[in-house]
């Protein structure tokens, strides 16, 4: 079975440095790392090519990409390619779907594509069902479990609150993998001198038949929706009348005290007194 | 970086003691060395020329010296990049034995500032009494000193040794080395199909070096032997360094502390300027770390807060926090240095010089790397891998004057450590600087009858006083 794999290459959490003052990120400590999502696609790839099975990984990314596919080829895939744009600013996931499906059509056509769900940088999560619609396959998005029989892939997607989904998919197809259903193998030395010697081919736009103006997606609009503020709720301040051991329980219970009733006891006339003491108090008389 | 919070470094701590096998701040006598299994390598084990073990200095320059030689050098790392796993003070004073390797490599390399200044500062709780050297000429290449930050120096340095032909490899774990006969032959990497063949291996794996023990060249360490480092790097301004320690331009400047900054632990703090951060730390012995139960972070905290460095410091935030340990002993805790097949060199032969008046290492380990890297090619010359072969090694250490530097000092160890050098003498000239500069409305006294009132009151005995000269001469004077 062949199987691609499509890696991003994201910054490493524990690199990332926020500027307290201007919230910017410190771009020069930035390491870069394939995201967990990603690796557990080339994990579940590998696992499920085998022995026999052949695993190509691609990485849309610059130069610096490179350190992605090598750690790809360490762990065991049978070769790399990165694509790349040089003079072009990619920052739509279309733009990075359109040029892994132009590369995915060049040469054999796998019969699976797996991509991590969705990357740990900008997580639009977009990607996967973009490259899908443009090579017209089918696509699962969110999958935590994958099987495959002839050609049929079976395979468990993630719904909200824990519920599961079984379906069926006929190959060849896409498939978005959950970031933590696999872990990435640890390479062999011999893995990981090969992966260190391999050179890395590139696919600009002209080897991938595809010209600039393909990359030409119409901006998306945006707009900036920010939450409304929420409804200002009043805080409780004890009365500064009452003593401070009273303040503080009052505190303490934030204002709520228990509805209490006091039953009165003595003479009639006495009690009858105090009643009318109590709701003149109130002001009901 | 990693940054470790308070708790991790007293993990870090402890697993110290337990790694130099160190119980409840007892040292065991030496262990009787156990013979080892010794494994021979598996049939079709990649075979290269040098396989040189941490890409730290030592490593990327025994690795450069052989790849220039066109040797089949293999530098393997155990961090994802070189420099990852280094905590360094990060003053670097071999800048001319760099010059020698890298012509003019401060135009290239990833430096902070050269250091134009030195101070070494005596320390009491109150009080500091400072020498302030300070000269223009270490400002003119080849200068005299840099600071850097070593995950980016160490990086760009084994880049210089991949330039020249050596093939590196990252995240590569060194368990053992592996034999034939009584010749190191290869390492085991700790990974599947892990075993490499190499004519010569050059250990350059750090402090407590696993391989340097592994092959017997090595004993186990005493906690007197090996001090903690802790070290922060404190974010501030290009500008205000410049004020704050009056530099101009790209200068630096380096503090070395002795005294009370580790109150009654043995060691001493520094402090280095980068180019838009500050490295400073304490070093603390780690048997008198565990005698007198304190926790290095503790020591970081108080030696921020002395008055003489709290206003250095102001303001800076904290950008990394990490530990390392530093193998003090010089001279006494030499390992063999060679064996049929195998070089050691850097920390882990622990040429790492701290003498009070110094506190030097990385321009060692260069040193040693070269050494190591020279006696490779030399071994290769005559296909002779043997430890006579090898032996010539020393020669080359002495040639480049590192063996003869820890003869030379091999009593400054014991003597900076001292608990009157650590403490009672910082004391006694802050406490004489101070009669001399305070104005009370007394007489003005002269010189000798302050300095005999100090000696008088510090309770000291003469026979003391002397054996301390004699030693400080001895280890410094001649």
């Amino acid at each position: 079975m062949r199987i691609a794999v499509c890696l991003k290459q994201v910054p490493d959490p524990t690199t990332v440095e926020v500027d307290p003052l201007t919230a910017a990120l410190d771009a020069r400590r930035l390491l870069y790392i394939a995201g967990p999502a990603d690796t557990a696609a080339l994990e579940v790839a590998l696992q499920l090519a085998g022995a026999e099975g052949h695993v190509s990984a691609l990485c849309v990314g610059p130069p610096a990409a490179d350190a992605v596919l090598r750690q790809a080829l360490a762990a065991g895939a049978a070769e790399a390619r990165r694509l790349w744009a040089p003079f072009l600013p990619l920052q739509s996931p279309a733009q990075t779907a359109l040029l892994l499906a132009a590369a995915l059509q060049r040469g054999e056509t796998p019969d699976l594509v797996l991509c991590g769900a969705r990357s740990s940088d900008h997580g639009s999560g977009q990607v996967p069902a973009l490259l899908a619609e443009f090579l017209d396959w089918p696509v699962v998005c969110d999958v935590t479990q994958i099987t495959v029989e002839g050609g049929l892939a079976r395979v468990q997607r993630r719904l909200d609150r824990g519920a599961r989904e079984e379906l069926e998919v006929p190959l060849p197809a896409a498939l978005a993998v959950e970031a933590g259903i696999a872990r990435l193998r640890h390479a062999s030395l011999t893995g990981l001198m090969r992966a260190e010697r391999a050179a890395i081919p590139v696919s600009e736009l002209d080897d991938l038949g595809l010209e600039p103006a393909d990359l030409a997606f119409p901006a998306p609009t945006a707009r900036m929706v920010t939450p409304p503020r929420p409804r200002t709720r009043p805080i409780f301040t004890p009365d500064s009348t009452r003593p401070a051991h009273e303040r503080i329980t009052q505190i303490i219970t934030a204002g709520v005290t228990r509805k209490s009733g006091k039953v009165l006891e003595g003479p009639p006339e006495q009690m009858a007194d105090v009643l009318v003491e109590f709701l003149r108090e109130r002001g009901f008389v | 970086m990693a940054f470790l919070s308070k708790e991790a470094s007293l993990a870090l701590v402890q697993r110290v003691h337990r790694l130099i096998g160190m119980k409840n701040g007892v040292t065991p006598h030496d262990a009787p060395q156990r013979r080892r299994q010794r494994s021979a390598p598996r049939p079709g084990a990649e075979r290269f020329d040098v396989i040189v073990v941490g890409a730290g200095p030592a490593g990327s320059a025994a690795a450069l010296v052989a790849a220039r030689a066109g040797l089949k050098v293999l530098l393997l790392e155990r961090g994802e990049y070189p420099g990852s796993k280094n905590v360094s003070g990060a003053a670097f004073y071999g800048s001319a034995i760099l010059h020698e390797l890298i012509p003019n490599w401060w135009e290239q390399a990833p430096v902070e500032r050269h250091l134009t200044r030195r101070v070494l500062a005596f320390m009491t709780a109150e009080t500091s009494v400072a020498i302030d050297f300070r000269t223009t000429r270490f400002a003119e290449p080849p200068y005299n000193g840099f600071s850097i930050l070593r995950p980016r120096f160490d990086r760009w340095f084994a880049d210089q040794a991949v330039a020249a032909g050596a093939f590196l490899l990252n995240a590569a774990v060194v368990d053992e080395v592996l034999w034939e006969d009584d010749q190191v032959v290869g390492v085991r990497v700790r990974r599947d199909e892990g075993d490499l063949r190499a004519d010569v291996v050059i250990a350059c794996d750090g402090a407590n070096s696993f391989l340097a023990k592994n092959a017997g060249l090595q004993r186990e360490f005493h906690a007197h032997e090996m001090s903690l480092g802790v070290k922060e790097v404190l974010a501030l301004d290009e500008a205000t360094i410049r004020e704050r320690f009056h530099l101009y331009d790209n200068d630096g400047l380096a503090i070395e502390y002795i005294g009370a900054i580790t109150e009654e632990v043995s060691g001493g703090g520094f402090l280095y300027t980068n180019r838009d951060s500050l490295s400073l730390g304490v070093i603390g012995q780690i048997s008198s770390l565990a005698e007198h139960r304190r926790r290095p972070y503790e020591l970081l905290e108080t030696f921020k807060r002395h008055p003489s460095v709290a206003p250095l410091v102001r303001g800076g935030r904290v950008r990394e926090y990490s530990a390392h340990i530093i193998p003090e002993a010089g001279w006494n805790m030499l390992p063999k240095l060679y064996t049929g097949g195998m070089l050691v060199a850097g920390d882990a032969a622990a040429l790492c010089f701290v003498a009070g008046l110094y506190l030097e290492g990385i321009n060692y380990a260069i040193q040693s790397g070269i050494a190591a890297g020279e006696t490779a090619v030399a071994a290769h010359r005559e296909r002779d891998f043997s430890a006579r072969s090898l032996a010539r090694y020393l020669e080359r250490l002495r040639a480049r004057y590192v063996l003869t530097d820890f003869a030379n000092y091999r009593h400054a160890p014991g003597l900076v450590n001292s608990p009157r050098l650590q403490n009672l003498y910082p004391e006694l000239i802050a406490g004489a600087a101070e009669q001399v500069f305070r104005v009370n409305g007394g007489p003005k006294r002269k010189l000798l009858p302050i300095a005999l009132d100090t000696l008088r009151r510090a309770n000291i005995s003469p026979i003391h006083m002397l054996q301390d000269a004699w030693q400080a001469g001895r280890s410094f004077g001649w």
